[in-house]
C-alpha cells in the first residue's frame, strides 16, 4: 500500500495515499473538530471548522478537503487556526437555540462538545435567534412515519441531504432557500419515507433530526450499558449496538433502550435499516412468554383445557411422556424457523438423530418468510429480501432447506402429513418476532380438530400457534442470548446477550438440551461455549472453526457514561465525534455485571 | 491619440446586432475563419502572448487558463461562458450580448477549437430574459449561415453553442457554482481543487470565461496578439469596458484602454460629477472590492495599478460616489445586498453577513454603541478568508473597507445617534427617504 508520511502538530504522520489531512488526524488521535465529513458519504468542506495550517499555503485550508501530500507540514493549534475554528464556533451557535436540557441529542452531541472544546467562551450575539418553526419544542414538526425535525437546530452541514442522494439513493431532503433563510425541507413537508431513515438521526451532528422512536425516551448518561451485538431480522447481518438504559437502583434493571448500527466495512458499512432499528419492541411486549404453560388432556366433556403456568421441573416428566407417546404412534416432526441461532439448530440435531436416528434431520422442516423490500434503485445498501438470519446455518448444519438463502421454504409435505393425520407430535421451535414462520395457521387448525394430536411450542410470544399448543416453553429472543448466525454471505457472526429473557424463561439451546437429556440422549453441554466449542468441532476448517472463540459484549461498569460504552462503541465515537469531554462525578454500575476486557481510556481533552 | 473603440464600435447603430452589419462592418467570422486554420495550439499561444486577462473579476491570464484544460481525456470538454452579469455596478456584458452578440458566438467558437470542445454554454443571468432572445435569435441566424453546427466553414470542426439562463443569483457567477447550476443543481461552489480544467461541467474538463474575455477572442486572432497587447499598458493590454455609475454626469458602458487613469475616466467619459460636488469615494471594480479615495484618481484603471494602490479593478465596475453618501449605509446597503445573495453553503458566510447587515442597520439607525464597531471588524475578520469561495472575502471587503478609511462615520453615528451628513440626494429618493 502506497503511503505518505506528513507532520501535524510537529508529530509525523504516516497515512495510505489519498487519504485526507483531517482523516489523518483522527487516525493518529489528534483532534480536529468536524461537522459536515462524516466517513460514510462524500466530502462538502461547508461547515468550515476543521480548518488548520498548512505551510506553503497561503490560506487556512479545511482538513476535510485537503489531500495529505508527502512531507506537508501541518498545524492544528496555531493561533491563526485556534481563532479561525472559534470564529466559526461562534457562527454556528449565534442562532443555535441551545435548548440542550430538552434536546434529545445532549450528552452525545458534537455540537455540544467540540464547542466546548474549541469554541470561544462567549457568543458576542445580542440579536434575536432565527426561529423556523416556532420557540422550544414547538419548532420539532414531523419529518416523516419515522422522524422528528427541529430546523432551529440545524447547522445546514447537509449529511442527511447527501446521505439520502448518495446511500438511500432517492435524493428526498434538500435545502430550500438560500443564504440566511436557508432550510433543511422535503418536497412539500412530505417527511422523509424510507427504509433507512433512521440513519439520518445517526448522521445529524446536532438534535434536528430525532427517531420517534427514541425521541424523550431517554439520556445518554442514563444509557451507560451499550452491547455488540447483530441484527437478526433479516439475512444481511447488520452489525449493531444495543443501548440499554439502567440506573444501578432501578430494580426493574436496564431495559433495551435503542439499536445503533455498528462499522463494519464488509456487512453494513456505517447504516443498518429501519426494520432492525425500531422492530424491537416485541421483545419486551406483553405477550412474552415468561412461564412454560400446560394444558391438561381433554376433560370428560371433550372441552379443551385452558393453559396453565406450570413449573419447568413439573412440565419436563409431561413432555417426555407425551413425546414418547406419540412417538410410539407414529412419526414426530420438527417445525424450526431460521431464526434459530446455530447452537440450537445443533443440539436439536444431535436431538433428532438420538431420537429417529441419522436421518433425524429428515423430521425437521426449516421455515422462513420473504418480502421485497421497497427501495430506490440507486441504493447502495440493499435490505435483503430473506427475513430470516440463519438459513445458511441450517444447510451448514445440513438441514434440508431446498435453494437455500434465496429460495422459499417448502411446508407443501409437511401440511399434507399434519392434514391426513400422519403426525402424531409436532415440535415448533420460533423465537419470534410473530409471523417469521409464514403462515401456520393450518397447524393450529390441525390441532384444534384432532388431526394433530400433539403440539408442543418452543418460542418467545404467546402467538396463536401457541394458543393452541398443548405444552409452551418460553424461550429466549435474539438480544437474550449469547449466538451465532451465519448470514447470506456466510459469515458467521456473534449476537450478545443484552438483556435476561423475561420470567422463567431459559435459552433455547438449553430447553433443547434438557429436552434431550429427558429423552435419554448423552448431551455433554453445560454451556453456550461448550455447544459452541462442539460446532467449531464438528465442522473445522470452515467459518465455524472459530464459533467458540467469537467476542459476545457486555456491558461494562463504568466510571462515566462514556466507559460505558463498550470497546468497539467507544472506537466508533473515537472515529466520528472524537474527544467528548468527561462526565463529572458520575458512575454508574451495571447490573453487577463483572468487567469483560479492557476499557478504551478517554483520550485527555486538550484545552 | 485618441482612443478607438472595437468590442462597442457600433452599439449605437440601430441594426448594429444583426449578421450583417457584423459581417460587412466589423469583419465578423473572419476571425473565425482565421483560426480555423491555425492548430488549436496555436491559438492559445496567441492569446497567452496577448496577455488578454480575464474581464470577470479576477484578472486571470486567459490563454493559461485554456492551456490548463486537460488534453488527454477521453472526456468531452466544454466552453462556459459567465454571463451571469450580477456584480453590484457592473452592466457591460449586457451591452456585449445585445448589441453585439456575433461577436461573442465568433468568440465562443474559436475558444471551443482552441481547447478542443465541441459545444459552448452560455450562462445568461436570470433577469437578461430579453438579452437571452436577441442572443438566441442571432446564435440561429449563425447556424443557418454555417458559423455554427457541423462542419463549421468547410473545416470539419463542429461546435454548438446553447444560452442557458439561470434564475438570478449572484452566486451563479463564480465560476463553480455556474457550471453547478448549468448541471441543474443549487449553485453552489465546489470545492477547489479540482479545478474546472480538469473536473468542471459533468466532471468534464471545462473552461469558464467572461463574456468580454471570449469577445476579445476573435479581435486577438484576427489583428495578432502584438496589437492587443500594445493596446494597454504591459501585462493589462486590449480594449477594456467600465461601467461608470453613481455621483457621475453620464454614467454608461465606456471602452478605453487600460492608459487611461480613473480621474479620465469620470471627469472626461462620464463627463464629471452631478452638480459639481466633491468626490468622497469611488469602488473601482464592482461592489466586492476595497475602496478608492479622491487623491488615488490619478492611478490608471489597469488590473496592476489599481492593485498597487490597494483595490482591485474586478469587473470595472466604477462607482463614484459625492459627498452625501453615509459610508455606514454605503455597508449597510451594500451587506443588504451580500445577506440575500450568500448561498448558505458555508458556515462564516451564512450566518455572518445577516450578522453584519443586522449590526449595520443598528448602527445606521442610531442605535449603534461603542463595542458594536469592534464587533462589526471582528465579524468581517472571521468571514475573511474562511470561507470557500471569494463571496466571503467579497461581503466583508464593504465593512473592512469603509471602516478602515471612513472610522470616524461609525463612531459619529454611534455618539450622535444619527447620520450627520446632508444627505440631500438620499432624501428626494422615495426608495431611501425612509432610511434616515
Amino acid at each position: 500500500m502506497d503511503t505518505v508520511t506528513l507532520t501535524i502538530d510537529g508529530r509525523p504522520v504516516t497515512v495510505a495515499k489519498g487519504k485526507t489531512v483531517l482523516q489523518a488526524a483522527i487516525e493518529a488521535g489528534i483532534s480536529v473538530p468536524y461537522y459536515c465529513y462524516h466517513p460514510g458519504i462524500s466530502i462538502d468542506g461547508s461547515c468550515r471548522v476543521c480548518v488548520v495550517k498548512i505551510e506553503k499555503m497561503p490560506k487556512l485550508q479545511t482538513s476535510c478537503s485537503t489531500v495529505c501530500t508527502d512531507g506537508m507540514v501541518v498545524l492544528t493549534r496555531d493561533p491563526d487556526v485556534v481563532d479561525a475554528r472559534a470564529g466559526v464556533f461562534e457562527f454556528l451557535l449565534i442562532n443555535h437555540p441551545l435548548d440542550c436540557p430538552v434536546c434529545d441529542k445532549g450528552g452525545e452531541c458534537p455540537l455540544q462538545d467540540f464547542s466546548y472544546t474549541f469554541g470561544p467562551a462567549e457568543s458576542r450575539m445580542d440579536f434575536p435567534r432565527r426561529v423556523f418553526d416556532g420557540e422550544g419544542v414547538r419548532a420539532d414538526v414531523d419529518f416523516g412515519p419515522t422522524l422528528m425535525l427541529n430546523r432551529n437546530r440545524c447547522i445546514l452541514c447537509t449529511r442527511c441531504v447527501r446521505f439520502m442522494k448518495e446511500i438511500d439513493g432517492d435524493a428526498q431532503i434538500g435545502i430550500v432557500d438560500r443564504g440566511y433563510g436557508s432550510e433543511i425541507a422535503t418536497f412539500q413537508e412530505q417527511g422523509v419515507h424510507s427504509l433507512m431513515s433512521g440513519n439520518l438521526m445517526d448522521v445529524c451532528p446536532v438534535g434536528a433530526i430525532l427517531t420517534k422512536d427514541y425521541r424523550f425516551k431517554s439520556r445518554p448518561w442514563d444509557n451507560p450499558g451499550v452491547v455488540d451485538t447483530v441484527c437478526t431480522l433479516c439475512s444481511k447481518g447488520c452489525n449493531t449496538s444495543a443501548w440499554l438504559k439502567g440506573k444501578p437502583e432501578w430494580a426493574r434493571g436496564s431495559r433495551l433502550i435503542r439499536m445503533t448500527p455498528r462499522f463494519n466495512p464488509e456487512v453494513n458499512g456505517y447504516w443498518m435499516c429501519d426494520i432492525g432499528r425500531f422492530n424491537y419492541h416485541w421483545t419486551e411486549s406483553d405477550r412474552r412468554l415468561r412461564r412454560p404453560l400446560l394444558r391438561s388432556p381433554s376433560t370428560r366433556s371433550g372441552q379443551a383445557a385452558a393453559l396453565e403456568p406450570v413449573a419447568w421441573q413439573d412440565l419436563q416428566p409431561r413432555l417426555r411422556n407425551r413425546l414418547q407417546d406419540a412417538a410410539a404412534a407414529g412419526p414426530v416432526r420438527f417445525l424450526v424457523s431460521a431464526h434459530a441461532a446455530t447452537e440450537e439448530l445443533f443440539v436439536l440435531k444431535q436431538v433428532t438423530e438420538a431420537l429417529i436416528g441419522s436421518d433425524g434431520l429428515k423430521s425437521v422442516t426449516v421455515a422462513w418468510t420473504r418480502s421485497e423490500k421497497p427501495q430506490p434503485e440507486q441504493t447502495t445498501f440493499t435490505v435483503p429480501v430473506t427475513d430470516a438470519p440463519n438459513v445458511n446455518g441450517a444447510r451448514d448444519l445440513g438441514y434440508d432447506v431446498g435453494t437455500g438463502n434465496d429460495g422459499t421454504p417448502d411446508l407443501r409435505e409437511l401440511r399434507q402429513a399434519v392434514d391426513a393425520g400422519r403426525v402424531k407430535a409436532l415440535y415448533v421451535i420460533d423465537p419470534g418476532p410473530d409471523g417469521s414462520l409464514g403462515d401456520v395457521a393450518w397447524i393450529a387448525s390441525a390441532r384444534r380438530s384432532g388431526a394433530l394430536p400433539l403440539l408442543v411450542v418452543q418460542g418467545v410470544l404467546m402467538t396463536d400457534l401457541a394458543g393452541a399448543a398443548d405444552l409452551v416453553l418460553p424461550g429466549a429472543a435474539y438480544v437474550e442470548k449469547d449466538a451465532i448466525y451465519t448470514n447470506d454471505q456466510g459469515r458467521v457472526q456473534a449476537a450478545s446477550r443484552a438483556i435476561a429473557p423475561p420470567g422463567e424463561a431459559l435459552e433455547d439451546w438449553r430447553i433443547l438440551v434438557n429436552l434431550g437429556r429427558s429423552l435419554g440422549v448423552a448431551l455433554p453441554y453445560e454451556t453456550a461455549s461448550d455447544v459452541r466449542q462442539a460446532i467449531a468441532g464438528a465442522m473445522p476448517g470452515t467459518g465455524y472453526a472459530e464459533a467458540d472463540r467469537l467476542v459476545f459484549t457486555r456491558p461494562i461498569p463504568a466510571r462515566n457514561w462514556l466507559q460505558a460504552s463498550n470497546p468497539s462503541e467507544r472506537w466508533k465515537w473515537d472515529f466520528l465525534f472524537q474527544d467528548l469531554p468527561p462526565v463529572k462525578g458520575h458512575s454508574v454500575q451495571m447490573e453487577g455485571l463483572p468487567p469483560q476486557g479492557a476499557y478504551i481510556p478517554l483520550k485527555p481533552v486538550e484545552p | 491619440m485618441a482612443y478607438e473603440p472595437v468590442l462597442t464600435a457600433f452599439v449605437n447603430e440601430p441594426q448594429g446586432y444583426t449578421l450583417d452589419f457584423y459581417l460587412q462592418r466589423q469583419r465578423g467570422y473572419e476571425g473565425l475563419r482565421k483560426a480555423l486554420t491555425l492548430k488549436p495550439g496555436d491559438i492559445i499561444e496567441q492569446v497567452k502572448a496577448s496577455g488578454l486577462r480575464g474581464r470577470g473579476g479576477a484578472g486571470f491570464p486567459t490563454g493559461l487558463k485554456w492551456q490548463f484544460v486537460l488534453k488527454d481525456t477521453p472526456k468531452p470538454k466544454y466552453i462556459c461562458c459567465n454571463a451571469d452579469e450580477s456584480e453590484p455596478g457592473t452592466f457591460k456584458d449586457h451591452v456585449l450580448m445585445e448589441r453585439n452578440p456575433h461577436l461573442l458566438i465568433e468568440g465562443c467558437a474559436i475558444a471551443s477549437y482552441a481547447i478542443g470542445a465541441r459545444v459552448a454554454y452560455i450562462y445568461i443571468r436570470g433577469e437578461f430574459y430579453h438579452v437571452q432572445e436577441v442572443l438566441e435569435a442571432e446564435i440561429e441566424k449563425a447556424y443557418t449561415a454555417g458559423y455554427l453546427g457541423k462542419n463549421i466553414l468547410g473545416s470539419g470542426f463542429d461546435c454548438d453553442v446553447f444560452v442557458h439562463r439561470g434564475a438570478g443569483a449572484y452566486e451563479a457567477g463564480e465560476e463553480t457554482a455556474l457550471i453547478e447550476s448549468l448541471e441543474g443543481k443549487r449553485a453552489q461552489p465546489r470545492i477547489k481543487p479540482p479545478f474546472p480544467a480538469v473536473a468542471g461541467l459533468y466532471q468534464c474538463p471545462t473552461a469558464v470565461n467572461n463574456v468580454e474575455t471570449l469577445c476579445n477572442v476573435p479581435l486577438i486572432v484576427l489583428n495578432g496578439p502584438e496589437w492587443f497587447a500594445g493596446q494597454g499598458p504591459e501585462k493589462n493590454g486590449g480594449p477594456k469596458l467600465f461601467c461608470v455609475s453613481g455621483h457621475v454626469k453620464k454614467p454608461g458602458v465606456y471602452e478605453a484602454s487600460m492608459h487611461t487613469t480613473l480621474r479620465e475616466l469620470i471627469d472626461d467619459h462620464a463627463g464629471g460629477m452631478i452638480d459639481e460636488r466633491p468626490l468622497k469615494a469611488v469602488i473601482p471594480g464592482g461592489s466586492s472590492v476595497p475602496l478608492l479615495l479622491p487623491d488615488q484618481l490619478d492611478i490608471a484603471v489597469s488590473f496592476d495599478s489599481v492593485q498597487k494602490a490597494g483595490s482591485l479593478l474586478g469587473s470595472a465596475g466604477v462607482i463614484v460616489m459625492n459627498d452625501t453618501v453615509c459610508m455606514v449605509w454605503l455597508a449597510m446597503n451594500l451587506l443588504h445586498f451580500y445577506r440575500h445573495e450568500s448561498c448558505g453553503k458555508c458556515t462564516p458566510c451564512r450566518e455572518g453577513t445577516d450578522w453584519l447587515f443586522k449590526l449595520l442597520g443598528r448602527i445606521e439607525a442610531g442605535e449603534g454603541q461603542p463595542k458594536d464597531l469592534d464587533l462589526l471588524f471582528g465579524v468581517s475578520s472571521n468571514i475573511v478568508g474562511k470561507t470557500l469561495c471569494a463571496f466571503g472575502d467579497a461581503a466583508a471587503t464593504p465593512v473592512l473597507s469603509t471602516m478602515k478609511l471612513f472610522r470616524h462615520e461609525y463612531e459619529s453615528h454611534v455618539r450622535e445617534g444619527r447620520c450627520t451628513l446632508p444627505a440631500p440626494w438620499r432624501a428626494t429618493m422615495p426608495v431611501f427617504a425612509g432610511s434616515h
